[in-house]
């Protein structure tokens, strides 16, 4: 029995000096190859920056990820793990699973100076009761991406208002052109459309308190971004059968000069030039104000850094998170990503100009959107992007999806 | 004899028959012609909507290039191998002794055990997956390359017993005991006589089982979750970008996946002809 129990002792003994101080774990969901590449860049450059610091880097399936990581955080958590701001952290730190890491984002000390300086526009999706619980390092903006060439030739400028946005769509379509391609088949195209929407009519609060569950889908404000809408949809200023195509087969009529908008995130750009755009011939432009006054909130889908709560080495995870916060690092992480960083201070790949105005756009942005299926659960994401495409093909149906949605909101929410 | 061979069918039929063959034949190789037009193409040419035109580039060997450097197709393809080699091997040995157990010997329950293996064909995957995840999760065999050729040996053996059951059967009995007066064990007339016949059947469902396990993406997609033991069948859609659908890649992927059980095929295409209709005179 005696030998039992101290060679019990002597296996605890080696268990738990395995994890001694030093050893940094971080787990991520990047399975993607770019993703991959920016993360084995970084923990090298980390490793190298603090040689006392061995970083143990687990990979996990991009999709495997969203159910490994509710077990890892309270079974066996890592140092550090990735995630996404705003509504999707919520549960996370409801939960108490993740860190509160207020003091990174006070402290001016660290090496670019102020952080809630360098990264103010991004804070407020980092922010839950008024404290911060990760650190953003990359997001990519959405907008409005458009034929440079249609619209000289029919004699449109770059809409600024919601007037001139409806007005372009009416010259296009006089002249034959189909104004704004979508293709609706996996719905969360359509979310993009209804996230601007709404965001330009009501304004980011309302916008989050609707995605939380807050408001009731048949709330007048709802039906003012339907009425907006409308306007697009009832003279069919979208591609007709959108339903049927992926939106990477909704780029085909933007190649062929048969569209000229489309309401996307900048990964568009990649296959678009590569079917033979080029900067001369595709441009882009912030989603135009609707009601006046109401301070420009972006749809910028971020990925962040977390501290899980029951981290066993969180000197060294704070000191990644900082590093992850620098903006050379962040620079160099968007570069291998083809994204944008969120500080300020870093700069994007000279001569793009689509990297360019997302940065300009979202560094001077009043808040950012995670989109729709990041900001509203995963059950009321699903059956609210069905109904955005179901009144997409048939606009009259508007008053019975909203209130399908809204007894949806009262399931989800309770 | 059914069915009646064409040329002795009315001659109408026969024009009818040497028209239309050529014209569902055309028509079923359309889709493996369009793979193997995409996977000379780029991504533009998709993006742009030419389909089926003159692709403006052809890249098949950038293509190529890709699949092969972008993602661990080459493990992928060792894994398929790893999984597939395995598999074969053990359901056509385990179904060879229960076939031969099955057919030669008169015991009680020998029918409803023969049933059994067969009604094992009948449940369809869908109801299986999520006990059988839960079981190789409980036996530590989950996500690894054992639990998939473990259970891919269970789940075929019911057929290939099936196959071998009445293909043993179908052997003159008159052997067995010629074999068995002349004084010789069981075992030895396992393996001296009945092995040596069934020799067609065994190519047969070598092939049938190496393709089919080849092809399999279900139990490969629900067992597997890393790239250590994914197979190529799965591992293909590693081949897509974060946001892109990469057709090109994936059309060339596949017709580097397709490669391996078309090979075998054709190498064994007489065994196989021959075994599928051997079992199936007599039961």
């Amino acid at each position: 029995m005696k030998k039992v129990i101290i060679s019990l002792i002597m296996m605890f003994g080696i268990i738990s000096s395995t994890s001694f101080a030093g050893t940094l774990v971080i787990n991520t969901d990047t399975s993607d190859a770019a993703p991959k590449k920016a993360f084995e860049y970084i923990i090298k450059k980390f490793e190298e920056e603090n040689p006392d610091v061995t970083v143990k880097w687990n990979v996990f399936d991009h999709e495997g990820y969203k159910q490994s990581i509710r077990n890892f955080l309270n079974t066996d958590p890592p140092d550090v793990a990735n995630w996404y701001a705003g509504n999707r952290m919520l549960p996370f730190v409801r939960a108490g699973l993740f860190e509160d890491v207020s003091d990174i984002w006070k402290d001016s000390g660290w090496v670019d100076g102020n952080l809630s300086e360098n990264m103010e526009h991004a804070k407020k999706s980092m922010t839950i009761g008024g404290k911060q619980w990760g650190i953003p390092y990359t997001y990519y903006q959405w907008g409005v991406y458009y034929r440079k060439d249609l619209f000289t030739a029919n004699g449109i400028s770059v809409p600024k208002t919601w007037d001139d946005f409806v007005a372009a769509c009416a010259t296009l379509k006089a002249a034959g052109i189909t104004p704004i391609t979508i293709g609706s088949k996996y719905l969360w195209t359509t979310a993009g459309v209804f996230d601007y929407l709404n965001l330009r009519t009501n304004g980011y609060e309302f916008h989050m308190d609707l995605t939380l569950g807050k408001v009731p889908y048949t709330d007048p404000k709802v039906q003012a971004v339907f009425d907006k809408w409308d306007e697009l949809v009832k003279p069919g200023y979208f591609l007709e059968n959108h339903a049927a195509l992926s939106w990477q087969e909704a780029l085909t009529p933007m190649v062929n000069g048969e569209a000229a908008m489309y309401v996307m995130g900048n990964f568009a750009v990649a296959p678009l030039k590569e079917a033979g755009l080029r900067d001369s011939n595709l441009g882009f432009f912030q989603f135009p104000e609707i009601t006046p006054g109401i301070p420009m909130a972006e749809e910028a889908p971020t990925d962040t850094v977390h501290i899980p709560s029951k981290a066993k080495n969180k000197t060294d995870a704070k000191r990644f998170l900082i590093f992850m916060s620098r903006a050379d690092v962040q620079e160099e992480i968007n570069k291998i990503l083809g994204q944008l960083p969120i500080n300020k201070n870093s700069s994007v790949k000279k001569g793009d100009p689509f990297l360019k105005a997302g940065l300009n756009m979202l560094n001077n942005a009043y808040a950012m959107a995670q989109f729709y299926d990041r900001d509203a659960p995963a059950q009321m994401a699903s059956e609210g992007m069905k109904g955005f495409q179901e009144y997409m093909s048939n606009p009259d149906r508007r008053q019975k999806i909203l209130e399908r949605l809204e007894k949806v909101r009262q399931k989800v929410y309770k | 004899m059914f069915p009646t061979p064409i040329h002795q069918r009315p001659i109408v039929n026969q024009y009818i028959y040497k028209i239309f063959l050529p014209i569902s034949l055309i028509i079923w190789l359309i889709p493996i012609f369009g793979i193997l037009m995409t996977s000379i193409r780029g991504l533009g040419d998709i993006t742009a909507g030419n389909m089926w035109g003159t692709p403006s580039e052809f890249l098949l060997f950038s293509n190529l290039y890709d699949v092969f450097t972008n993602t661990p197709m080459i493990k992928y393809t060792l894994n398929s191998f790893k999984v597939t080699i395995p598999t074969m091997l053990g359901a056509v040995a385990l179904s060879c002794m229960t076939g031969f157990a099955l057919a030669n010997y008169k015991f009680k329950t020998n029918l409803i055990i023969f049933f059994i293996f067969i009604a094992g064909n009948f449940v369809p995957f869908q109801i299986l997956m999520i006990p059988v995840r839960d079981l190789t999760f409980k036996i530590g065999l989950y996500n690894t390359i054992t639990g998939l050729v473990l259970f891919h040996v269970a789940f075929q053996t019911g057929f290939c017993t099936l196959f071998m059951r009445n293909f043993i059967k179908a052997l003159p009995q008159e052997l067995i005991e010629a074999a068995r007066m002349d004084g010789a064990s069981e075992f030895r007339i396992f393996w001296k006589i009945i092995l040596p016949l069934t020799r067609p059947a065994i190519a047969a469902l070598c092939v049938l089982i190496f393709t089919f396990i080849w092809n399999d993406y279900f139990w490969a997609t629900v067992l597997i979750q890393g790239d250590h033991a994914m197979p190529i069948t799965a591992g293909l859609k590693s081949l897509n970008g974060q946001w892109i659908t990469a057709y090109h890649l994936l059309s060339t992927g596949s017709i580097v996946a397709a490669i391996p059980p078309v090979i075998m095929f054709f190498l064994m295409q007489k065994h196989f002809i021959a075994g599928l209709t051997l079992g199936a005179t007599k039961g």
